[in-house]
């Protein structure tokens, strides 16, 4: 792995998944993947594929057991504030407000008062939660639990964005706004993002590369580059992204059949 | 129950603000509905101890009862008892939930301390404890050690049960978020896994509440020595019934009001918590 300079070297991993009862599984096989700095990559597969299994290996959450994740020429051993993390049920800490969830990673960093309330008030604002700041999570809907969970994550400035289908939990509506924020505020911070989900019009309206993943045992399958113009209102309705969801919407289908049978044989 | 759940429920509530005197009356009426059962009951006690069907010495009547209670009050004997029966509960009972809270945090965080105590308390759990009372009193004699030690134990197990699964069920994308964030092991216990099993530790303490309350009393009626269960006692080895009586009725006000203040307590501390805005009725 002396090559290049990507930011994020996935080489040949594999990961068996045991459970506490029943058979084990492999849930990746053989992933090698490459993303470079500033990237947003989505990571697309049936559930069950093993795609979440790769963030959290990434992330450093769970060890690798073939293969080698390097980040930044670092082999990864844990979790770490250059990875922020944002998962689909928000993972908030419910006992705390809003402002106290974002400022609990300032808190474990070398930073006065002030700059700690600063920056946690700059991150609420970012991302539309101001005057929400004294809010409990569950005083909060769906939507602004997960807009005060990136916020959180956000405030630590990682230079990578782990993000867990962050909107699968969210209404259609919701999850639209959301999609369209997050790409704004990706432009204005620039971050390495690697973006797991199932929808495949939101992996190509968000990223500019979208890695397809095999049905299990998880593997790469393809990758498409999804260049389009973001900012284009029309976007979703052009041909030419019409045409890109169809052509991944193929190489999908084949695998949730797949992933389909597999569990109902 | 039905008559609340009516009251809640009732379509032709008439909106806007003129209501609010109209809402006030409904929400008194509420109120005396759940309290009408007791009322009833104390009636329906009332009338069968005065209907010569059995005689005072069997039942004295809820009025005179009433009266004893009053001038035991009036005279001191009452609070006296009340605080002996408290201080022992309370002991007891902030002993077991501090050693429980502990034993179940070892529980789930060290695998020598789950070894040694899973079983024991599995084993311990539905066992009842007074059997160790005969014990307790060779060991600790009969004063209150040994009475807010037999507390102390009857209210570990639901506490250290409550803690371990508490602790287990914390998710793990919260404990993850938390590492991710830069918590060392030791924040990672007290900034994250306590704080997000309390509202189950918490109910294991609510559970212990009034095991506390019974282990006490009825000790105090095995060995004696002041407080309601030994007064109650000593009543009714005087053949005094009024006295045994007033000492139930003391018993039951009292517990009913620390168990409430209990979760008036759980609102405050626990007010981040959905639940929070949750009526309790226990």
């Amino acid at each position: 792995m002396t090559e290049e300079n990507a930011q994020i070297v996935v080489h040949g991993v594999s990961q068996v998944y045991r459970p506490p009862a029943g058979r084990e599984v492999l849930a990746l096989s053989d992933v090698s993947l490459e993303v470079q700095g500033r990237e947003f990559i989505a990571l697309l597969g049936p559930s069950g594929c093993g795609k979440s299994t790769l963030l959290y290996l990434i992330g450093g959450f769970l060890p690798t057991q073939q293969g080698s994740i390097r980040v930044d020429g670092k082999p990864v051993s844990g979790p770490g504030p250059d990875r922020g993390i944002v998962f689909q049920d928000f993972a908030l800490f419910p006992w705390k407000t809003v402002r106290a969830n974002v400022l609990y990673g300032l808190e474990r960093m070398d930073l006065s008062r002030h700059e700690r309330e600063r920056r946690a008030q700059s991150f609420i604002d970012m991302v539309g939660l101001g005057g929400f700041e004294d809010s409990y999570p569950s005083q909060l809907s769906g939507g602004m639990k997960q807009r005060a969970a990136i916020a959180r994550t956000l405030a630590i400035d990682p230079t990578i964005l782990l993000m867990d289908e962050p909107f699968g939990a969210l209404d259609s509506q919701t999850r639209r706004l959301m999609q369209s924020e997050l790409l704004s505020i990706w432009q204005r911070t620039p971050k390495t993002v690697i973006f797991v989900t199932h929808d495949v019009q939101e992996a190509v309206f968000l990223a500019g590369r979208v890695a397809v993943m095999s049905a299990r045992p998880g593997c790469i399958k393809a990758i498409v580059e999804t260049q389009f113009d973001k900012a284009d209102p029309h976007l979703l309705k052009s041909p030419d992204f019409v045409n890109k969801v169809d052509e991944i919407w193929n190489l999908v289908r084949d695998e949730a059949i797949v992933a389909q049978t597999a569990r109902h044989p | 129950m039905a008559r609340r759940d009516n009251g809640v429920t009732t379509p032709e509530q008439p909106p806007g603000g003129r209501s609010a005197g109209l809402r006030m009356v409904r929400q008194t009426l509420r109120t005396a509905a759940y309290g009408l059962p007791v009322v009833a009951l104390l009636i329906a006690w009332e009338t069968f101890a005065r209907s010569g069907a059995v005689t005072m010495f069997i039942l004295p009547p809820a009025s005179a009862v009433a009266e004893r209670i009053w001038a035991d009050a009036a005279a001191g004997d009452l609070w006296r008892n009340i605080l002996t029966t408290m201080y022992r509960a309370f002991s007891g009972f902030l002993l077991g939930s501090l050693i429980g809270v502990a034993i179940g945090i070892g529980i789930s965080r060290n695998a020598l301390a789950r070894w040694f105590f899973d079983p024991i308390i599995s084993i311990g759990f539905p066992m009842p404890k007074v059997a160790f009372l005969p014990v307790i009193i060779l060991w600790l004699g009969v004063f209150d050690v040994s009475k807010i030690a037999m507390v102390t134990i009857e209210v570990l197990f639901p506490v250290v049960t409550a803690t371990v699964i508490g602790l287990q069920g914390v998710n793990r994308s919260v404990i993850w978020s938390a590492r991710n964030l830069g918590a060392s092991q030791r924040q990672l216990l007290w900034h994250v896994m306590i704080p997000a099993a309390f509202p189950q530790i918490f109910t294991g303490i609510q559970v212990a509440l009034p095991i506390a309350l019974i282990v006490a009393v009825f000790t105090e009626m095995a060995m004696g020595g002041y407080g309601l269960g030994a007064s109650m006692m000593s009543a009714s080895r005087l053949a005094d019934s009024r006295g045994v009586f007033a000492g139930i009725v003391a018993i039951a006000l009292v517990g009913y009001c620390v168990v409430k203040l209990m979760g008036l307590l759980r609102r405050r501390v626990l007010i981040w918590h959905a639940e929070a805005v949750m009526p309790s009725t226990v």
